[in-house]
């Protein structure tokens, strides 16, 4: 009985201690958002929240951000390890100062761009944006892509009256019938359409890949020190990262959930809604062919041609494959 | 008045301000002197640099040229032997009465002692504030005011009393009032009285003597000894000799003007 | 304090001679200090409601009073006091920083004519730069954490109380100067007795606008990079589309002005009251 007693309390000292060992021992990550916390940042939340990371002896904090060019600097300054940024502005950074920041594993495999109008406004299909006014955000990404959407479909800048406003005047609007036409992510569909159908109104909505915009989007990006010094730390983050995708596809409301337990301005109904509007970027035609996070070499070469042509890089000077390390990745 | 040292002597004493357009003539050439415990009144136009003379007299400015000196010393640097009285009562609006009047302990030394706060009393019992002792300056009328003003000049116990026109703020009956006032508490305590004003019965009323300026650079043109009985009082407002005196200053002065 | 004046001086006024009518009854309740503002305040919230009502305005545009009064539930009462924390700490720490530069400074300025002409249009620059121009420049500069957001807030509050400060020392009575070297007292009891009280007014005009000033600068601060704060809880709501709770945060973060704005005029009535304009005569 005696011994019994001892044994127990040895048992339980000894599991104790494994567990402060294993706590002590798990490996401490900063992970960098490039916006605000939302639906299509989901994945991080659900592997902190079901124990994805934890499982993986991750120990996951979180950076906020503004705008996918302040997340890449803090991952170079050492400020965060690993997160999401728009590939065209790693891309961007790398040509003009060679940051030490790599793609690991691309997320969006689609631009998100595309354009919002009312049914029964006369915009039917893409091509009707002509002579139309739009209106976007001042700093969105979009706005880089417009003038090689336009072109594409043969118009200029001058054949649409173009007007920035704040990315949460954009919805009302174009409810109210202030602009025509506005410029926004797929990430916000359900989001818009909420209060489309609040004003009575009806959404339809031309994502720029039908205008032949095709190319990836928000990656994985990690500080090239975070990748030389913790490499086993940064492979297991990303099983432990492809695994959160996974949930988060099949149990969205689950996901949801997770997200909004860790940031209680969200509310589930938000989240959910965002977090399919954004899976769309993630699984698609192009997943099923190339697998998912996966930098497939020629779309990565045409998104280096969209984005050099698009900010009037020199497309000789920067090699894609450069910035890009599929190795950690690797395995799915 | 025959003591062989003055309380105030201005030798050939001449003023010249630098200003921002070129140089302003204040003073030329006062010679005067005033005597141990006397009330001379100075009478003049306005800007005639009747206020320059108090301030020569506290050494907070010195002369262009010339000398002054009190009690036979010339003045160099501010004196605290002096105490003035400005035209308008300029208190500290935070302070009691009380502590207006023992400011000049506090500022000079920092502190109040115990002694300080027993003057103070007195003080306040001499101006006739009996009981306002711990109201703010807001609360009391301008002439009340003024009467804190001429305790805090007493607080350092000054044998020069220095007044620039230091009732032209108040109301005719109460300026006559604290007239009487001061006279009552100069005869109770006497002081050499250095009293500036424009007003011609004030003057007359108040002093031993007037000393009449002209217009600037401003000089001394008549000397008058009032030859009025003491004590004075609202008897002497109708006394036929002061109509006398103030007719001939008033003649004297709308000459000059002229 | 203005309503408080008129009605103390309207009750003073009103003898009841004989018995009051209802009307003058009605008047006076209708005097009594804060029933007109509550019931205006009152019939501009029964409108609002009513015209978001009647008209069918999504709330997207402008949410209804109970609309957001829904938007408070958002998130729980511990999380609000967490952004109502941060925004208030940035918004402190920037404002006595502001105050401690500006009252020293100050006093140099209104001493030294050269110090005043070599330093006042360096300090008209500063607040010629839009702080919201610059604010994204200073969180590069200064990295995260409240160092950044307390400079910006700084850089909001401080002209208004130099300028104010620096006035009110050069408004002392001549007289009061030419007292103090008549008695030679030291310069720094110039400045202690004399120069600072007479400074008081001018100090609490400039303290009582830098007060809601620090909150702006606090907001724009967190505007720019925040995870915590009133303004933060504002963008981000608006950017997820949440407009009734960002009108909770707009409606929280305007309380906390006013109560801070009120918590600033009362010390100056229960400290210096001798310093406020018009109370006597």
């Amino acid at each position: 009985m005696k011994r019994m007693i001892v044994k127990t309390l040895l048992g339980g000292a000894f599991a104790a201690t494994a567990a402060i060992s294993a706590a002590l021992a798990a490996d401490k990550v900063v992970y960098q958002l490039d916006w605000l916390p939302g639906g299509d940042k989901a994945p991080i939340y659900v592997c902190i929240q079901t124990g994805f990371c934890a499982e993986e002896g991750l120990e996951v904090t979180i950076e906020g951000g503004r705008g996918s060019s302040e997340a890449i600097t803090k991952l170079a300054t050492g400020v965060s390890d690993i997160g999401s940024a728009g590939i065209g502005a790693l891309m961007s950074a790398k040509a003009g100062e060679g940051v030490p920041v790599t793609a690991v594993m691309s997320l969006f495999n689609k631009g998100p761009h595309a354009f919002y109008a009312l049914v029964g406004s006369g915009v039917e299909k893409i091509e009707d944006v002509k002579g139309r006014s739009v209106a976007t955000s001042p700093f969105t990404e979009s706005n880089i892509y417009l003038p090689l959407v336009l072109q594409d479909m043969s118009m200029a800048e001058t054949d649409i009256t173009l007007t920035k406003a704040d990315p949460g005047a954009l919805g009302p609007m174009l409810m109210t019938g202030a602009t025509d036409v506005i410029i926004a992510w797929l990430t916000d569909v359900s989001r818009y359409t909420g209060q489309a159908k609040e004003a009575g109104k009806e959404l339809v909505i031309f994502p720029w890949s039908a205008a032949g915009l095709e190319l990836y989007s928000a990656s994985l990006v990690a500080s090239d020190k975070f990748l030389k010094e913790r490499p086993d730390v940064a492979r297991r983050f990303i099983e432990a990262y492809k695994k959160s995708i996974a949930f988060a596809y099949e149990n969205p409301k689950e996901a949801a959930e997770a997200v909004a337990a860790a940031v209680p301005e969200l509310s589930v109904e938000n989240v959910e809604g965002s977090l399919k509007d954004a899976m769309v970027l993630v699984f698609n035609e192009v997943t099923e062919k190339d697998g998912l996070g996966a930098f497939e070499p020629e779309r990565l070469k045409a998104t280096w041609e969209r984005v050099s042509k698009a900010q009037g890089l020199d497309p000789t000077a920067l090699d894609p494959e450069s910035i890009v390390d599929r190795s950690f990745a690797a395995g799915s | 008045m025959s003591t062989a040292v003055p309380a105030i002597r201005f030798s050939s004493i001449g003023q010249v301000f630098r200003t921002g357009s070129g140089t302003l003539e204040a003073l030329r050439g006062i010679d005067m002197t005033v005597g141990r415990h006397e009330f001379v009144a100075v009478l003049g136009p306005s800007g005639c640099g009747k206020s320059t003379l108090l301030r020569l007299t506290s050494g907070l400015i010195r002369p262009t040229s010339g000398t002054v000196e009190v009690f036979g010393h010339p003045v160099s640097e501010p004196r605290d032997d002096i105490g003035i009285v400005f035209q308008k009562p300029t208190l500290l609006p935070w302070a009691t009465v009380e502590d207006n009047i023992v400011f000049p302990a506090r500022h000079k030394t920092g502190r109040v002692g115990g002694d300080d706060r027993e003057k103070g009393r007195v003080l306040i019992a001499r101006v006739g504030l009996q009981g306002f002792g711990k109201q703010l300056p807001a609360e009391l009328s301008g002439g009340m005011q003024q009467r804190v003003g001429i305790a805090r000049a007493l607080f350092m116990n000054p044998d020069i009393l220095l007044m620039d026109e230091p009732f032209s703020a108040l109301d005719a009956l109460t300026r006559e009032e604290m007239g009487f006032e001061l006279l009552r508490i100069w005869e109770a305590q006497p002081k050499t009285v250095m009293f500036i004003t424009h007003s011609i019965g004030e003057a007359v009323l108040l002093a031993d003597r007037v000393l009449v300026m002209s217009e600037r650079p401003g000089h001394i043109v008549e000397n008058l000894r009032i030859e009025l009985p003491r004590p004075r009082g609202i008897d002497t407002s109708n006394n036929k000799a002061m109509h006398d005196y103030v007719g001939y200053l008033r003649g004297l002065l709308l000459k000059r003007a002229a | 304090m203005t309503m408080s004046d008129t009605s103390e001086a309207s009750s003073l006024s009103v003898r009841p001679e004989r018995s009051e009518t209802r009307r003058q009854v009605m008047a006076r309740a209708i005097r009594a200090p804060g029933v007109l503002p509550a019931a205006t305040f009152v019939l501009i919230l029964l409108v609002w409601e009513a015209s978001c009502r009647v008209f069918a305005i999504p709330s997207f545009i402008l949410p209804a009073p109970t609309r957001v009064l829904g938007g408070f539930g958002a998130v729980d009462t511990a999380r609000w006091l967490e952004h109502v924390w941060a925004t208030l700490r940035v918004a402190m720490t920037g404002y006595f920083l502001s105050i401690a530069i500006s009252l020293p400074l100050s006093i140099m300025l209104s001493r030294s004519e050269i110090l005043s002409r070599a330093i006042y249009p360096i300090l008209v620059v500063i607040q010629a730069t839009p702080v919201v121009a610059i604010a994204p420049v200073i969180i590069v500069a200064l990295g995260s954490g409240d160092l950044p957001r307390v400079v910006i807030t700084c850089l909001i509050t401080f002209f208004p109380l130099v300028v104010s400060t620096t006035t009110g020392l050069m408004a002392t009575p001549p007289e009061l100067i030419e007292l103090s070297r008549s008695l030679r007292a030291p310069v720094f009891r110039e400045i202690t007795q004399i120069r600072l009280p007479y400074a008081v007014p001018y100090l609490f005009s400039a303290l009582k606008i830098s007060i809601t000033l620090a909150i702006i600068g606090a907001v724009v601060a967190e505007f720019v990079a925040a995870e915590k704060g009133l303004g933060y809880y504002i963008q981000f709501s608006t950017s997820m589309f949440q407009v009734q709770q960002a009108w909770a945060g707009l409606i929280v973060l305007v309380l906390l002005s006013l109560i801070l704005f009120q918590i600033v005029t009362a010390i100056q009535r229960f400290w210096f009251p001798w310093s406020l304009p018009g109370d006597r005569t």
